[in-house]
């Protein structure tokens, strides 16, 4: 040790010190059968980061930083982001952590994660995350996705355009899991509000026929399917429900992937997606260069599909961390920098803010893609 | 309600092919070797990323890529033989162990090369056929001819050809066999690489029905076993039928009960069947 220090003094080599470097953690599948909402958010952290410190870092309080990603694979498993989470919080000490946007695995972390509430920030897309904001020991808590119901929800003003396209009748197809259930409770009073009846059919993990269960469905002849809740089991149902003669489409999760491989047989696939960005590279100059330097850094066209998701945890969330610590004049002071994120409304390729309880509001789109491919996109900003 | 009876009456048959093929292989290898290959399913998934991968990825023609997959399945259940399964041979808990411990190696390469997320195959004959009184997707209605096809020429080849009748003679006694002439290590070998193809045959079809992903043989290994013991393990035709009868089990179960329970119906209606009949539904009882 004196040996170093001696060096370091005759030289003018300075030891790397820890504050030099903000470490970010990122618990999010990158793999697996449920990874389409991860796997965007960690390729636009990356490049985030990689921007950042390639521009020199950032200043807080007249210090220079730079950020140091850790962004292992859940592989959707709870208990692997369990592992990971506490690799962050103990060894790394990370004091900020994006994800996760499964339900699954907030459930399976969050015990833990409460255990460290004050000690840092949990910023993730999760459903379930809603329910707990603003709730004792959980102020570490802050979900970085636009909420389904309330004035401002997508799925209430889903809901409300389905009433008035003249639905009377949907049928939910749900995943048998924690997130399923999830979403039946928060859609189940949204149909009911409307006047719209609500029927629902559950289906296994793993399942990969659902014919039995869409005919059934379509022996009900409701307007319209609502499908769940990733591409994983999307395309195999949406295939197999336009085979049975369901050809209308609803969804709040997922992507425009399946709705596009069925558009000679469907009539109607309507879903929330947080941005459209086939239109908005030709109007959003952000967008058009997002798209540019996801090709230049990857090497790989654009997955314009799963580019939606990098609303929540992802490219824009970094910056708006950076500009946070930034007002907070600390990059160590959890509660002053999430007073700081809690108070600004970050322009990037969303405009982003979060809610008086921590929720993020974000503008976003519904699409709705019609019978042969053609594309009809609708502009939301919340109030 | 008729239409959705018949048509799920009509689905079931067509799953329950795909069931079928994989019972047909589990028999197959079981009479000849008395190895439990649990192993066929992951067999199913090779020959499923296989005609993937040359159909989407390289772009080959889908009626050329599925011989071509079932080749390259065939090519690894020679070398599963000969490496490992030649040496459990007629050693049940050592097949077993092998057939499971190979399990895991085949996914492991499958995630190392395509990863787990879920891969899809563009549609190869999209649409389908109304009849009326039912619906049937066209390309379910090909792979329900191809499995009935190669189900109904196995058991030609094994009732017709002299192969075949050794086949049986070896199941029934092995030492007669081998003292008629009976080249038993290449008749063994013959046909855990022909069940393994069957195997691979049922993933080539599978691929272009539904997504992809590594454990997907999981569940039609486990369905191909139920339907093997629901016929009585050792009849050519009765896996076929067990495969329809747990595929109409589950299509119509789910009709009138709760879809996220479907497996149940299918293992429900295999315990009442061998209470009953506990050699199984198509095997003679003397």
């Amino acid at each position: 040790m004196f040996a170093a220090a001696t060096l370091a003094t005759c030289f003018g080599i300075a030891p790397a010190k820890a504050q030099d470097v903000v470490k970010i953690g990122e618990i999010e599948a990158q793999t697996g059968a449920l990874n389409t909402y991860g796997w965007m958010s960690s390729q636009g952290m990356r490049m985030a980061v990689e921007e950042i410190n390639k521009a020199g870092g950032f200043e807080v309080a007249g210090k220079k930083y730079k950020l140091q990603l850790l962004n292992p694979d859940t592989q959707g498993n709870p208990q692997q982001a369990l592992i990971e989470l506490k690799g962050m919080l103990e060894q790394d000490h990370a004091k900020y952590v994006f994800g996760p946007f499964l339900t699954n695995i907030y459930k399976g972390i969050e015990p833990y994660a409460t255990g460290f509430d004050g000690k840092f920030l949990l910023i993730g897309g999760a459903t379930a995350i809603h329910f707990d904001l603003g709730k004792a020991q959980h102020g570490y808590l802050m979900r970085s996705w636009n909420w389904d119901a309330g004035p401002s929800g997508f799925g209430s003003l889903m809901v409300a355009n389905l009433k008035q396209r003249g639905a009377k009748k949907v049928a939910m197809l749900m995943q048998n899991d924690a997130f399923g259930h999830v979403a039946r409770d928060i859609y189940a009073p949204l149909f009911q509000k409307e006047g719209i009846q609500f029927d629902e059919e559950w289906f296994e993990p793993g399942t990969t026929d659902f014919s039995s269960v869409l005919a059934k469905i379509a022996a009900g002849k409701p307007d319209y399917l609502f499908p769940g809740y990733s591409d994983a089991v999307l395309y195999d149902i949406v295939r197999q429900a336009t085979e049975v003669g369901l050809t209308k489409i609803w969804l709040v999760r997922g992507s425009l992937g399946p709705g596009l491989k069925n558009k000679d047989a469907l009539d109607e696939y309507i879903i929330y997606i947080p941005k459209y960005f086939e239109e908005a590279q030709n109007t959003e100059p952000k967008v058009k260069k997002f798209i540019a330097d996801y090709k230049a850094f990857y090497k790989t066209d654009f997955p314009y599909d799963q580019a939606p998701l990098c609303s929540s945890s992802c490219y824009d969330h970094v910056f708006m961390l950076v500009e946070a610590m930034q007002k907070a004049g600390s990059v160590d002071d959890v509660a002053k920098v999430k007073q700081a994120l809690m108070s600004i409304t970050y322009k990037g390729l969303w405009e982003t803010r979060y809610d008086e309880t921590g929720e993020e509001v974000i503008n976003f789109d519904v699409v709705d893609i019609k019978k042969g491919g053609n594309i009809e996109v609708s502009h939301f900003t919340p109030k | 309600m008729l239409q959705l009876f018949v048509g799920q009456l009509l689905n079931g048959v067509i799953v329950g092919t795909l069931y079928g093929i994989i019972a047909l292989g589990v028999t197959l290898t079981f009479g000849i070797t008395g190895i439990v290959n649990f192993a066929l399913g992951a067999f199913m998934a090779i020959g499923a990323y296989t005609s993937w991968y040359l159909t989407d990825v390289v772009g080959i023609a889908y009626p050329v890529a599925v011989p071509l997959a079932v080749l390259v399945v065939a090519v690894f259940g020679l070398l599963a033989d000969q490496t490992l399964f030649r040496f459990t041979r007629n050693n049940l808990i050592n097949g077993l162990i092998v057939s499971i411990g190979l399990i895991s190696v085949i996914q492991s390469v499958l995630l190392m090369l395509w990863t787990t997320t879920p891969k899809n195959m563009h549609y190869i004959l999209p649409g389908v056929l109304n009849l009326d009184l039912f619906i049937v997707p066209k390309m379910k209605g090909v792979v329900f001819l191809v499995l009935l096809a190669v189900i109904l020429a196995t058991y030609a080849a094994l009732t017709r050809t002299w192969a075949g009748r050794a086949a049986y003679a070896f199941a029934q006694a092995p030492e007669a066999a081998k003292l008629m002439g009976v080249r038993t290590g290449f008749l063994q070998t013959g046909v855990v690489v022909y069940s393994t193809a069957l195997a691979g045959l049922g993933g080539a079809l599978y691929a272009s029905l539904y997504s992809l992903e590594v454990s997907m043989g999981s569940s039609y290994i486990l369905k191909g076993f139920e339907a093997a013991i629901l016929a009585g393990i050792g009849t050519v035709m009765g896996s076929l039928m067990g495969g329809i009868v747990l595929g109409v089990t589950e299509a119509v179960g789910s009709i009138f009960f709760p879809q996220a329970y479907r497996d149940a119906y299918g293992l429900v209606f295999l315990v009442l069947i061998l209470l009953f009949r506990p050699s199984g539904l198509f095997v003679r009882t003397r």
